[in-house]
Parts: C-alpha cells; sequence; structure tokens
C-alpha cells in the first residue's frame, strides 16, 4: 500500500507538462508524406477517443477501460519515436526513406522480411515501453499501474477493450489518411483500403469502415 | 465485457494461453499470500505477465477472459491431406496482389498480427479467401477492386 502524504498533487505537474508535449508533435507518418500543417499526435489521441466512445457504446464493450486505452495509447511517443509502418521498409533499404519511396511500397511480407519485422517490433516494444515508465515514473503508484496496465493491454490486445482500440487506431489513421488524400492526393488511398480489409476483423469497426467508403469514394 | 464466441487457436496459440492462464493463477496465489516472484520486475520477461505484477482486479479480469477462451475454443487443425489444396483455418496462403506476392497465414481473430502477415479469419480478406483453391481468383470490390490471386497453399505440419 502507499504511502498517502499531503503533497500528492505535486507528483503531477510534471507528468501534465511532458503529455502536453503530445499536443504539438506532429505525426511523423504525415511528415514523411509531406503533409502540410499535419495532425499531431493529441489531436490522433481525441480523435481516436471521441470515436472509440462512439462506436464502442455500439459494441457494447466496458467504455471506460476502452475510452482511457485510446487517451494514453501514444503518451509513451514523448520519450519514443514515433514509429510507422514505413518504417521496416527503411530498415531494409537502410538508407532515409523518401515520399517516392513510400507511394511503391506494398505491404508484402516478402519487403521487408518477416525477421526485419519481428526485430523492428522489438526495438519499437524496448523503446516504447523504457518511455512510458520513464513518463510515469514520478506518479503515485496506482495511477503509474493503471497507466501501464491499460497500455500493455493495447499493446499486446489483452482484452475485448484492447483489441478494440487497437483496431479504431488504425480506422482513424484510415480516416485521416483518406482526408489528405482528397486534399493533397499524396496518399496511397488504395493501398490503404486494401491494407484495412486484411487487418480488420471487428464488425462494428468494419461497418464503420464501410460508411467511411461510401463518404469517400461515393460517385 | 467477456465476448461470448467460438475461439479458434492454433497448438501454439493454446499452449500459449494455457500457460499464460497458468502462470496467472500461480501469480494471484502468490499475490494473495502476498508474495511476488522477483523474476517480474525484469523488464526481459513477458509484457502479459508485466501488466498483471501488482493490479489484483485487472489480473482476475484476465484471468476470466482466458477461462472463457478454454471454454470456447476450438483448435486449429491441417485438413486431411487431400483437402489441404483448399484454403481453410491455418493455411499459409501465397498471393499475387497488385501485381506483387504476398503471403498471409489465416488465423483466429486472438493470433491475427497483420503485421507479420497472419489476418483474421474474420477479416474481409480472411473470409473471402477461406475455401478457394490455388489458381483461383479471390475479389474484393468494394469500393476499390482488388484481385488476390491465389498461387500455393500450405498448411503446418503439427
Amino acid at each position: 500500500m502507499e504511502y498517502v502524504n499531503f503533497n500528492i498533487y505535486e507528483r503531477y505537474p510534471r507528468f501534465f507538462n511532458r503529455s502536453w508535449e503530445i499536443k504539438r508533435k506532429k505525426r511523423r507518418g504525415w511528415l514523411i508524406h509531406k503533409i502540410k500543417n499535419p495532425e499531431t499526435t493529441g489531436e490522433h489521441i481525441f480523435h481516436l477517443a471521441i470515436l472509440v466512445w462512439v462506436l464502442g457504446k455500439i459494441k457494447k464493450i466496458n467504455l471506460e477501460r476502452a475510452i482511457k486505452i485510446a487517451l494514453i495509447h501514444d503518451l509513451c511517443e514523448i520519450y519514443a519515436p514515433d514509429f510507422t509502418s514505413y518504417d521496416t521498409a527503411a530498415l531494409k533499404e537502410k538508407g532515409k526513406i523518401t515520399i517516392k519511396d513510400i507511394l511503391k511500397i506494398q505491404p508484402t511480407p516478402g519487403r521487408p522480411t518477416t525477421t526485419q519485422r519481428k526485430k523492428m517490433e522489438k526495438i519499437k516494444q524496448k523503446l516504447e515501453m523504457r518511455a512510458m515508465k520513464r513518463l510515469i515514473s514520478k506518479l503515485p503508484a496506482d495511477l503509474r499501474k493503471e497507466i501501464n496496465n491499460l497500455w500493455l493491454d493495447y499493446e499486446n490486445t489483452l482484452t475485448s477493450e484492447g483489441r478494440f482500440v487497437k483496431q479504431a487506431d488504425k480506422i482513424i489513421n484510415l480516416f485521416q489518411g483518406l482526408e489528405y488524400w482528397k486534399k493533397y492526393g499524396k496518399i496511397q488511398h488504395k493501398l490503404w483500403i486494401r491494407r484495412a480489409k486484411e487487418v480488420l476483423d471487428d464488425p462494428t469497426l468494419l461497418e464503420f469502415v464501410s460508411a467511411l467508403e461510401k463518404k469517400f469514394f461515393r460517385k | 465485457m467477456i465476448e461470448e464466441k467460438k475461439f479458434y487457436l492454433t497448438k501454439q496459440g493454446l499452449e500459449k494461453i494455457k500457460k499464460e492462464h497458468q502462470g496467472l493463477k500461480g501469480l494471484k496465489f502468490a499475490k494473495t499470500k502476498g508474495e511476488i516472484p522477483k523474476i517480474w520486475h525484469s523488464e526481459d520477461i513477458n509484457p502479459e505477465y508485466l501488466s498483471f505484477q501488482e493490479d489484483l482486479s485487472f489480473l482476475e479480469t484476465r484471468i476470466v477472459e482466458l477461462e472463457n477462451i478454454l471454454k470456447n475454443v476450438e483448435l486449429i487443425k491441417p485438413p486431411l491431406k487431400e483437402k489441404q489444396n483448399i484454403i481453410n483455418l491455418g493455411a499459409r496462403v501465397m498471393v499475387k496482389v497488385d501485381g506483387q506476392t504476398d503471403e498471409f497465414e489465416i488465423v483466429g481473430s486472438l493470433e491475427a498480427n497483420p503485421s507479420l502477415g497472419k489476418i483474421s479469419n474474420e477479416s474481409p480478406v480472411g473470409k473471402a479467401l477461406l475455401g478457394h483453391r490455388a489458381g483461383e481468383e479471390v475479389i474484393i470490390s468494394s469500393p476499390i477492386r482488388t484481385v488476390y490471386k491465389i498461387k500455393k497453399i500450405k498448411y503446418r505440419i503439427i
């Protein structure tokens, strides 16, 4: 049991100061695509939390848990790099990745290999775990444990809520990607739609994808 | 909330779930006695265990979830040899899509890991591939028309 002291609130400002940085951090995936004034991680989190709330209500999951997972799922990016799905390809290319390269990338295991993907996943997991520990280290023990558990649930898709948020995260990226495609045309929209049909399996979220398709591809 | 449905798992997936279930039950027992195994303080251990280190309610939630999976599990077995030319759960499928070769393993929702090529049998592509044979084409046409040409089907020997 944690020792309760009267200065417990003194532990929060540092956490909030650091967390607020996420409002300014521009998402790397969009920067790679050279999107002007791209979405920040904070904006992405807000958008995801709303989506999880609205669709999670239909899905009848534990909304409190799911929204909390959405709120903290990318907080580790304060101290860890914002990894993108293009990084594995970059790892293979061993060089700086350009927008031209990205537009050529196809999601095949042959490029990069499964071993390379696993290697990248391991690096990502290690750096993000360290970053999360650092961020929450000064928080009171109960809050620290809660954030850590919610984040690990998301990362390892341990519960229905963790699984739902993980897939919802992909949809919110697809949504934003389609918005940019419509506005700037720099996004491989066909590939993104194709990937969505491969990676998503939640019926509620798939219904939402159909609605997105109608919005963006209605003739 | 617990999902009431059938969970398809590979032999390895089922072993992993059983191992986690046993481990967590052991951890719960140790915790209720006030003992935390020192090994769980290491960063290198399975993060799934790490997450339950000090949170008894979450530990219990996960144990209930695992028990529900074990109660409703259906093991993915390779089909008979004469049916191994048809895509079923557990198949590793080589396809040609958009001019490139891609490979998927069709697994149950719990084991799906698209970044490693493991796609769920409940995903639109996974679902559409089921029941097809090498040489056939599977078309996903909403709203972008994508053709998956099936090149090869393999099953893992268990």
